[in-house]
């Protein structure tokens, strides 16, 4: 018989997780055993989502009191797997808002799916444990298995349909190169636990201060297969080839989420491992993240150029955003890039559920045609898309401008002069393809009728747009959020 | 010496079964490479004294996988033709070319002796603790137990998604 000493268990590290993975038990099995109604399961998960929220205030009051009398050792629990700093608690409230967003955008869809409905929901509350672990994470495997956990169902989201559609390719798609993408960040996390003999990410930091590496070459081809896993989740450029695809096929009413879920996630962890644990390599990592950022921009904003389908369209600017929010990381700051990320998860969210309106919660692909004269059929829908499309846009007085230029001044003031300038262009040109839209919406002529919004739908866009709006005029209150977000 | 001859014996096998894999015709034939391979690897985890993952290793992967792979070969058929066309150019040479230099540069780490690629890397030899199942179990429920259950996680999704992928779903209308 061997002693165990049980490890010390510090709940509150781990209370959102614990709500929502319970959460969403508690939704399949309520479904299994009483058939309600879909409105009840959407209750449950609001329930879920509004204590979750709750305890990330209780998390953040502590971070913060740990960050002022001292005692930031408290923040690292169960044996340094989580970390409740101001970074993760932000992240993990970011993504706990989206989820809400998501859920009302993609409720005509659970509607449709009838008894399957209690699945689609319980995968989005089972996508949000799994991100929240790993923007949360402290080790890089509890961040390879959060990133799983995650990814494994939007797989399963993007297949969600009550018909056989276009949607089973996208989903199939998404999974395989999912796939691909995770076995090279695992990979990459082996390589450089060969490297430094340490996957916790304090301890790395702590390895690289200790020690200094004269052949860093095991350990700089892990950080690069790292990178590759995580730029295919954020669709950054060259691993950004299943973005448009997945978008135009999976069902409208997950993609909103399913894109700005993957962002904000894939974009924290990326953050937390090459700020926090690899600093001392950064004359390595920052060119290579730099020409990511720049090839993304480019490639982004010049193909989303010639889209006619409004959500490729959406896609590619999704390319080009990942670019403009590298450019955070680049200038070696966070408060820019969780500002930015958090504002465009917004916008994001909003367009989709634009496009689950025009096209139905369940269809693939939207031709720019169904958008023509869309602001006479429907002048509140075609005014949301329009601002939420100009906020993407980076506009004056939208939360996308006040984003660029946080994350631009950034790279500027970390030396990266050339990045701001070639992002700068990419802005310029990405006004272009926003305007099309708008263009197609005001000045074209239609014959169809008008078209109804759904209550939900409604919602979203309202908290979209008074997101965009506000944090465009008044951004110092989230800005001073993002800033005190700090990073172990 | 007999380790030495063991290692080596079971390093060839583990190539051949994985060059078996890729290289057969027949995906039965590739299977049986598979299960090649993943035995010489088990008997390579019981040299390091990893009994536990050895023993893992034979059940899950020989065991359910495989069978799981087996399954599906036949629930297709084997005597389906494939479509053998590669559509990338030379991906054959790159492949090649790639596990070249990887084991060039593997074979010399290994003579020159030189470590310092990767420094955590040590050369003695663990501790015969290290691979019980006592130890792994310690570990597995003390400083691991949060990656441990959070892997429950994955079990309800796969149960979810599997529900709500293939239940109650009409053909293309």
């Amino acid at each position: 018989m061997i002693e165990i000493t049980t490890p010390e268990v510090s709940w509150i590290a781990i209370l959102p997780e614990l709500v929502l993975a319970l959460g969403a038990v508690g939704v399949l099995l309520v479904e299994v055993q009483w058939k309600p109604a879909t409105r009840v399961l959407g209750a449950i998960s609001a329930i879920t989502l509004v204590i979750a929220i709750f305890f990330t205030f209780l998390q953040w009051a502590q971070a913060g009191d740990a960050l002022e009398v001292g005692g930031l050792d408290e923040l690292v629990a169960f044996s340094g797997m989580i970390v409740m700093d101001g970074f993760a608690v932000f992240g993990r409230f970011v993504l706990l808002v989206m989820a809400g967003l998501g859920l009302l955008a993609g409720w005509r869809l659970v509607e449709r799916l009838n008894r399957r409905g209690a699945e689609a929901i319980a995968l989005v509350l089972l996508a949000t444990t799994g991100f929240s672990i790993m923007v949360a994470s402290n080790n890089l495997v509890m961040m390879f298995l959060g990133l799983e956990i995650g990814s494994i169902s939007l797989y399963i989201l993007a297949g969600l349909t009550e018909e056989k559609t276009k949607a089973d390719e996208a989903a199939m798609k998404y999974f395989l190169l999912g796939s691909f993408a995770s076995a090279i960040f695992i990979y990459g996390v082996a390589l450089l636990y060969a490297g430094t003999g340490q996957l916790e990410i304090l301890a790395i930091r702590q390895f690289f201060t200790e020690f200094i590496v004269t052949r860093p070459a095991v350990i700089l081809i892990g950080l690069a297969l790292i990178i590759v896993g995580l730029g295919f989740k954020v669709s950054a450029a060259p691993f950004h080839s299943w973005a448009p695809d997945v978008y135009q096929g999976a069902p409208s009413g997950v993609v909103g989420y399913m894109a700005a879920m993957a962002k904000i996630a894939g974009f924290l962890a990326m953050a937390r491992i090459l700020l926090t644990a690899v600093p001392q390599l950064d004359d390595s990592w920052l060119p290579v993240i730099a020409g990511i950022s720049a090839l993304s921009m480019l490639v982004g904003s010049t193909i989303a150029l010639v889209q006619s389908d409004v959500r490729r369209l959406l896609a590619y600017s999704g390319v080009a955003h990942a670019g403009f929010i590298l450019t955070g990381i680049v200038g070696g700051a966070t408060t820019g890039m969780l500002f930015y990320v958090t504002v465009y998860a917004i916008q994001l969210i909003g367009a989709f559920a634009v496009v689950a309106v025009v096209s139905g919660p369940s269809s693939s692909g939207s031709s720019i045609d169904e958008y023509r004269g869309l602001a006479r059929r429907s002048p509140a829908l075609g005014a949301a898309f329009a601002v939420l499309l100009l906020g993407m846009a980076g506009l004056p007085l939208t939360s996308g401008f006040v984003a660029k230029f946080g994350v631009f001044s950034e790279a500027w003031a970390n030396g990266y002069g050339w990045l701001v300038i070639v992002a700068l262009l990419a802005s310029v040109i990405s006004f272009a393809f926003y305007l099309r839209v708008i263009v197609a919406m005001y000045m074209d002529e239609t014959e169809e009728e008008g078209i109804v919004v759904s209550l939900a739908a409604r919602w979203v866009l309202t908290i979209a747009v008074a997101g965009t709006v506000l944090a465009g005029i008044l951004p110092a209150p989230l800005i001073d959020l993002a800033a005190d977000a700090f990073s172990l | 010496m007999a380790e030495t001859i063991l290692f080596v014996l079971m390093a060839i096998g583990a190539l051949v079964g994985a060059v078996a894999i890729v290289a057969a015709r027949n995906p039965v034939y590739s299977a049986m490479g598979l299960l090649g391979t993943l035995f010489s690897v088990a008997v390579l985890y019981v040299l390091q004294l990893a009994h536990l993952v050895a023993a893992v290793q034979v059940i899950v992967y020989a065991g359910a996988v495989l069978t799981l792979f087996l399954f599906v070969i036949m629930l297709i058929g084997v005597d389906k033709s494939e479509d053998w066309d590669e559509k990338l150019p030379y991906q054959r040479a790159f492949v090649g070319g790639l596990g070249g230099v990887i084991v060039l540069f593997a074979g010399a780490l290994t003579v020159f002796g030189n470590f310092d690629w990767v420094p955590a890397a040590t050369n003695t030899i663990p501790e015969a603790t290290n691979g019980t199942i006592q130890a792994i179990a310690e570990l597995l429920f003390t400083d691991w137990v949060l990656a441990f259950e959070a892997t429950a996680l994955l079990l309800t999704i796969a149960a979810a998604g599997a529900i709500g992928l293939a239940h109650h779903r009409r053909e293309q209308a």
